[in-house]
């Protein structure tokens, strides 16, 4: 027993002695809010760009003074030949430790994206330290820009764009995508990668000089990029983008503006509880999907001036006008123009027929951008919201 | 010196705690390696075939005499002279020394890797090895007190990964079942067969101390082997519909890619932390029993007067060959997959049966040298 | 001169002379020792001697026996000659409650020590002991490290009788028994081994005995010189023998079979065998309602926790495993701790040492100085270290949970022991993170389930597992179901089954 006590003391001796273990305050990290993706001036380099936050700035003062700038994110960005050479690179200058656990958001620039992400995915899934919920997003806009931009309300953009993605579903514009399920659809063989898309709008007004519409920049997340194995192969507007979100996420509930069915103005409606049930089949060997959403709806504006009563079918065939559109539009998309299977489409086949799957599996492009959709939706109105229009009693 | 008892409970959660800390993890990643999102199915077999092989190696070692520790070498003794026994003791110390390297690769992969890369390897091996030493000094009931308290820490496990991933659960990740066929999943499931094989080598040792291990000690250790393919089972769910195969099938530790993934909300992004805390129970229990195992084998193979004397060179002997294991992945995947399910298998189901066969043909020998009486 | 250990065997002898030059020599003159010669009867020619300890004796009972023997003695022996026998005396003229004659020396001396009267009587071979026990005592106060609020707020006192009366008043069952017995070569301590006979786990009373019996020490002057002679673990920081203030828990711990050791001269008594979890149940617990002792018991449990792996997690999460603290908290851990320049488990050590510093610092002092004590260090530590850099405030509220936590321990010596555990742990998380952490744990719980009390496993009923009495573990089951004793003890039912209330049904009305 006394043995094993000396034992265990020596070898906590040694471990305190030693000095790599590895062993480092958190005040010694330098860390990571919001990484960029950028293609390098050198053919085939990577530009790393980082946002680093400086906790007392970003907290202010907590007890013990502590000098700052006034400024809570210090922005870097160093190149390099891969994603861990640039990071070594950016040691270069960082006087603390670079450090990725708690970092939101890596967003990659669209050059990069065409180029390949596969190198960004395994990066990023290998190291341990990042978290597998951080964000993904493609930028058209230069990433060092759309990282160090101060958003309105949060200290740290970063945390900005974590709540910007947060709160997706309310708008319902662009799909959520985090490392966790890009890893998924990266590796799956019968699905491929979607990814955010931010860019930078001129939308934030100054107080200093609020007649300048716009002076300031604000980061904008909307639509979607889609990927065919790791390549980009283009974007998706944001209504297709909700269309798609259907496909690949709960997506329950969101807001659709129809026309009147007496004037041009609009009334808006919420739907609720939208459900998206996909029935693939094979016929000739060749695969169709029936594609079936059914959803209720409330109003929630009605700027038509009449009561809503008597048009419930009409606003309700509006409605499933526009949302089918949405879905055909992404359908397209998918299916002609960039000829892959964002929708996960592959996926429902396989698990219904995965003999089928099997056959189909190699040449799935082909098949699934020659495959037959049916779209059908069926809306009910159910609630007209907390007012009934008064000229509902005449 | 009074006799080592085990009650039915503690002699259960032993052989949960044996099998759980490896088929969580490491077990998983290279099932779905082979079959996919049907990992579950390999599981279940598996766990089916666990059932029958404890039943047959109860029923076996009930008509053996003797039934303490180093049951298996004195029989040999009595059966084919000095020479088998030794070679008897020599196969399970073999055995155990071989079931120490995946259970190291298992400590190791997952502390190491994924929270501390920069402590040297060696302070991994020494300070499980010194807790595992300190178990084994205080001998076999204590381990058997642990683990119950193990089994409590596996619930709590379990219970935080489906709390954390039941947000991310897709049912549509687990289709299609039976991709692969069902000869593909049988043939998958040897590598948790592998698992239990230790569990049940372990319930061999211990099943003579157990309180009805002699009478239903089958009963009980089956028992075990189910309530361990139910908790890994939850697992072996969570891993495909949460990750997918395709994830779960990249990582050495698909489990630790589980417990990565797993987040409550958005404030607690990450608690794999206090997983592992959980988690080291039963993983520094196998260590522990394993050492004991190895000791008290050699104990016998080397005429040793008493078991604590062979405690430190077996942790010795186990830390130098760990290091051997764990030091480069390569080298640990390749036995983890290739060699250690076949070193396994054979030995935990075909001594026992090999032993009775024996006993069988040398039926008049054995009961003339057989110091012990039968009991019913 | 021959030494005192024969003297002490001798007998008396009938000479008044030779029995006095036997107690001089033996106790000598000492400033308290009081001798007083008399005439039996007023007789001159029959002289007499008594002795006694001031201090010790009630000189009232003094008063009194020189009153039967110089007053009454007369009236009552008019007619006899001569002295008798040292019994007749005893039964026929002493009005004492407990008196009796002695031959030996030994025995004489040592009543004598213990506040009895010494009587010798010129003719007659024996002396006679005339219990005359009266000190000043302390009088009963509430318990001061057991504070309750609703229960009885009696405390035992120095004086082992009071002490075991405390207990008789409870338990008035004929088979509750107090063996004596005397420990200490010098102090001659006496200690009363309480148990109740049908219900004490069978052999535990010999195996006290025996471990009692084998001690060999100069003097007891507190509990804890008997505790560490009879441990089980006395390596182990845990202590596994309970000790208590309160006649209450004595009373308890009869009733479930364990036995108590009272040891004169110190309001502690001791209990065994003791289990880990009993230092988490306050009688709190059973006194007020079942929902609030199950509430609060449960907050302890938690404050266990927290006051022994609390820093060592902050600790551990700071200086290796940052990934696992939410974004948010982990900024504001980083911003407070921008400026401190010791590393985190430097911090940790210092903050802990000041917080025992000033624990230990106001425990002694007397009051008014104790306060002040408390103001500075609160001042020092909580204000100026933060504002001056030197500490962060998150470490000061760690360490102050930490201590709070430790105060909600009912137990004050476990509660110790705890906070000693605690070191290790903070170590071995600072140096290797989770490895040391699970290490050193594991290496605890290991050794915590290694241990017996008295044949007992210390961390029974939860490993070994008795489902039977988990009621009074974590939760604490209303009255009407605790219906078992430990299963250890030699009769388990407590109180006959369906003792649930109900409101009484409602009788029909013609």
């Amino acid at each position: 027993m006394r043995n094993f006590a000396l034992f265990i003391m020596l070898s906590l001796l040694a471990a305190t002695t030693s000095s790599c273990m590895g062993l480092r305050q958190i005040n010694e990290l330098a860390i990571v809010s919001a990484v960029g993706l950028d293609v390098g001036e050198k053919p085939g380099s990577v530009k790393l760009s980082a946002q680093i936050m400086r906790p007392a700035d970003v907290r202010g003062q907590t007890g013990a003074p502590s000098g700052g700038t006034g400024e809570p994110i210090y922005s870097v960005s160093a190149e390099g030949d891969s994603i861990f050479d640039a990071i070594r690179n950016l040691g270069r200058f960082t006087s603390r430790r670079v450090y990725w656990a708690h970092n939101f958001l890596i967003v990659m620039h669209e050059n990069y994206a065409r180029r390949g992400i596969g190198d960004m995915v395994d990066f990023f899934t290998r190291n341990r330290e990042l978290r597998m919920n951080t964000w993904v997003a493609v930028t058209p806009d230069s990433p060092d820009e759309l990282i160090s931009t101060i958003t309105g309300i949060e200290v740290v953009p970063g945390e900005a764009v974590d709540r910007l993605f947060r709160y997706n579903m309310v708008t319902g514009l662009a799909v959520g995508s985090n490392m966790m399920n890009l890893e998924e659809q990266f590796l799956s063989s019968s699905a491929q990668p979607v990814i955010a898309k931010l860019q930078l709008m001129p939308r934030g007004i100054s107080n200093k000089k609020p007649e300048e519409h716009g002076s300031l920049k604000q980061v904008e997340l909307t639509g979607a990029a889609a990927f065919r194995e790791d390549r980009m192969v283009g974007w998706l507007s944001p209504e297709e983008t909700r269309g798609l979100l259907f496909f690949v996420h709960d997506y329950l509930s969101g807001v659709e503006p129809v026309s009147c069915p007496n004037n041009g103005s609009m009334a808006t409606l919420e739907f609720k509880q939208a459900r998206l049930s996909v029935y693939p089949s094979v016929r000739d060997k060749e695969p169709e999907f029936r594609i079936r959403l059914s959803t209720e709806a409330d109003i929630v504006e009605n700027g038509c001036g009449i009561s809503l009563a008597a048009y419930r079918r009409e606003l309700e065939g509006e409605l499933s006008d526009a949302l089918r559109a949405k879905i055909v539009a992404v359908l397209k998309k998918a299916q002609k123009d960039y000829r892959t299977d964002i929708l996960k489409l592959g996926d429902r086949l396989r698990n219904r027929y995965p003999i089928e799957w099997s056959r189909l599996r190699g040449r799935w492009t082909d098949a699934f951008s020659e495959a037959e959709m049916k779209v059908e939706v069926k809306t009910t109105i159910k609630s007209t919201a907390l007012r009934t229009s008064r000229r509902d009693i005449h | 010196m009074n006799r080592i008892r085990l009650s039915n409970g503690m002699f259960m959660a032993m052989i949960v705690n044996m099998i759980y800390a490896k088929a969580i993890g490491v077990t998983q990643g290279t099932i779905s390696r082979l079959i996919g999102q049907d990992m579950w199915i390999a599981t279940l077999l598996g766990t089916l075939q666990g059932l029958l092989i404890i039943y047959v190696l109860h029923w076996a070692m009930r008509r053996l005499p003797g039934r303490r520790i180093t049951d298996l070498p004195s029989l040999g003794d009595a059966l084919l002279g000095r020479w088998f026994g030794h070679l008897t003791a020599l196969i399970l110390v073999g055995f155990f020394l071989a079931g120490f390297g995946p259970i190291m690769i298992t400590f190791v992969y997952h502390l190491k890797d994924y929270f501390l890369p920069e402590v040297p390897l060696a302070i991994f091996i020494v300070s499980g090895l010194a807790v595992g030493a300190i178990g084994c000094y205080y001998g076999l009931e204590v381990m058997g007190r642990l683990a119950l308290l193990g089994i409590l820490f596996i619930f709590l496990l379990n219970l935080l990964i489906v709390i954390g991933s039941i947000d991310e659960f897709d049912i549509l990740n687990m289709l299609p079942v039976l991709e692969h066929g069902l000869p593909n999943a049988l043939f998958a499931s040897v590598h948790f067969d592998a698992d239990w094989a230790l569990a049940a080598m372990m319930a061999a040792l211990v099943l003579p101390h157990a309180q009805d291990g002699l009478v239903r000690g089958g009963r009980f250790g089956a028992a075990g082997i189910a309530a361990g393919g139910v908790a890994i089972m939850i697992w072996s769910i969570l891993e495909p519909a949460v990750l997918s195969a395709e994830v779960s099938s990249q990582y050495t530790v698909s489990c630790m890619k589980l417990a990565r993934n797993a987040h409550v909300g958005t404030f607690l992004q990450r608690y794999e932390m206090i997983m592992i805390a959980l988690y080291s129970v039963p993983v520094l229990f196998e260590i522990m029993f394993t050492l004991y195992a190895v000791s008290a084998c050699s104990t016998r193979l080397f005429h040793l007067k008493s078991d604590k004397a062979a405690i430190l060179p077996s942790a010795i002997a186990l830390g130098a060959f760990g290091y051997w294991i764990v030091e480069d992945h390569f080298r640990a995947i390749r036995f983890l997959e290739n060699i250690w399910p076949w070193i396994a298998l054979p030995v935990a189901a075909g001594l026992p049966l090999l032993m009775l066969l024996l006993r069988l043909l040398l039926q008049k020998r054995t009961e003339r040298a057989a110091p012990y009486p039968e009991e019913g | 001169m021959p030494a005192i250990r024969e003297l002490l065997l001798e007998a008396f002898q009938p000479s008044l002379k030779d029995n006095e030059a036997l107690v001089d020599a033996i106790l000598g003159s000492s400033a308290d020792l009081k001798k007083r010669k008399f005439a039996l009867g007023g007789d001159t020619a029959v002289s007499g001697l008594l002795y006694y300890v001031a201090g010790l004796a009630d000189s009232k009972v003094v008063e009194l026996i020189l009153r039967a023997l110089v007053v009454q003695y007369r009236e009552s022996h008019r007619e006899k000659e001569g002295p008798e026998t040292a019994d007749d005396i005893v039964t026929g003229l002493l009005s004492n409650a407990s008196a009796k004659s002695c031959s030996k020396a030994e025995e004489a001396i040592t009543s004598v020590l213990t506040g009895d009267t010494l009587v010798m009587i010129e003719g007659v071979g024996e002396a006679i002991v005339v219990v005359s026990r009266g000190w000043e005592d302390r009088s009963i106060e509430e318990p001061v490290a057991e504070n309750n609020v609703r229960g009885p707020r009696d405390g035992f006192t120095e004086s082992i009788r009071t002490n075991t009366a405390h207990v008789r008043r409870r338990l008035r069952d004929p088979r509750l028994r107090f063996d004596e017995m005397v420990v200490g070569e010098r102090s001659k301590t006496d200690v009363n081994i309480a148990y109740i006979e049908d219900l004490v786990k069978e052999g535990l009373v010999e195996e006290v005995k025996r471990r009692i019996g084998r001690i060999r020490i100069d003097a007891v002057l507190e509990s804890s010189y008997i505790e560490e002679l009879i441990e089980d673990e006395p390596l182990s920081p845990l202590n596994t023998v309970q000790n208590t203030e309160r006649p209450d828990k004595v009373a308890s711990a009869l009733l479930e079979g364990r036995v108590a050791i009272f040891i004169d001269n110190t309001p502690s008594v001791l209990l065994v065998p003791t289990f880990f979890w009993q230092y988490i149940q306050a009688s709190d617990d059973y006194y007020n309602h079942y929902w609030v002792g199950t509430f609060y018991r449960i907050v302890r449990y938690v404050a266990l926790i927290i006051s022994l792996v609390l820093p060592s997690i902050y600790v551990m999460l700071i200086s290796f495993h940052h990934e696992m603290i939410p974004t948010s908290l982990a900024l504001t851990i980083a911003s407070g701790r921008e400026v401190v320049p010791f590393p985190v488990l430097l911090e940790a050590l210092l903050m802990e040492l000041a917080f025992e510093l000033m624990r230990e610092a106001g425990i002694r002092m007397p009051k008014p100085i104790g306060q002040a004590v408390s103001i500075v260090g609160s001042l020092i530590i909580g204000q100026a270290a933060v504002q001056a850099g030197i500490v962060s405030p998150f470490m000061v509220i760690i360490v102050a949970i930490t201590g709070i936590s430790s105060f909600a321990i009912p137990s004050y010596s476990s509660s110790l022991a705890i906070r000693i555990i605690r070191f290790p742990l903070l170590i071995a998380s600072g140096t290797l993170g989770l490895l040391g952490f699970a290490t050193v744990f594991f290496a605890l719980m290991l050794h915590a389930l290694s241990i017996r009390s008295f044949g007992e496993s210390y961390l029974a009923p939860a490993s070994p597992f008795r489902a039977r009495d988990q009621r009074d573990m974590v939760l604490r089951m209303p009255m009407w179901m605790l219906d078992g004793r430990p299963n250890f003890a030699q009769d388990e039912d407590r109180i006959g089954g369906r003792q649930r209330p109900k409101p009484p049904t409602p009788t029909e009305k013609g």
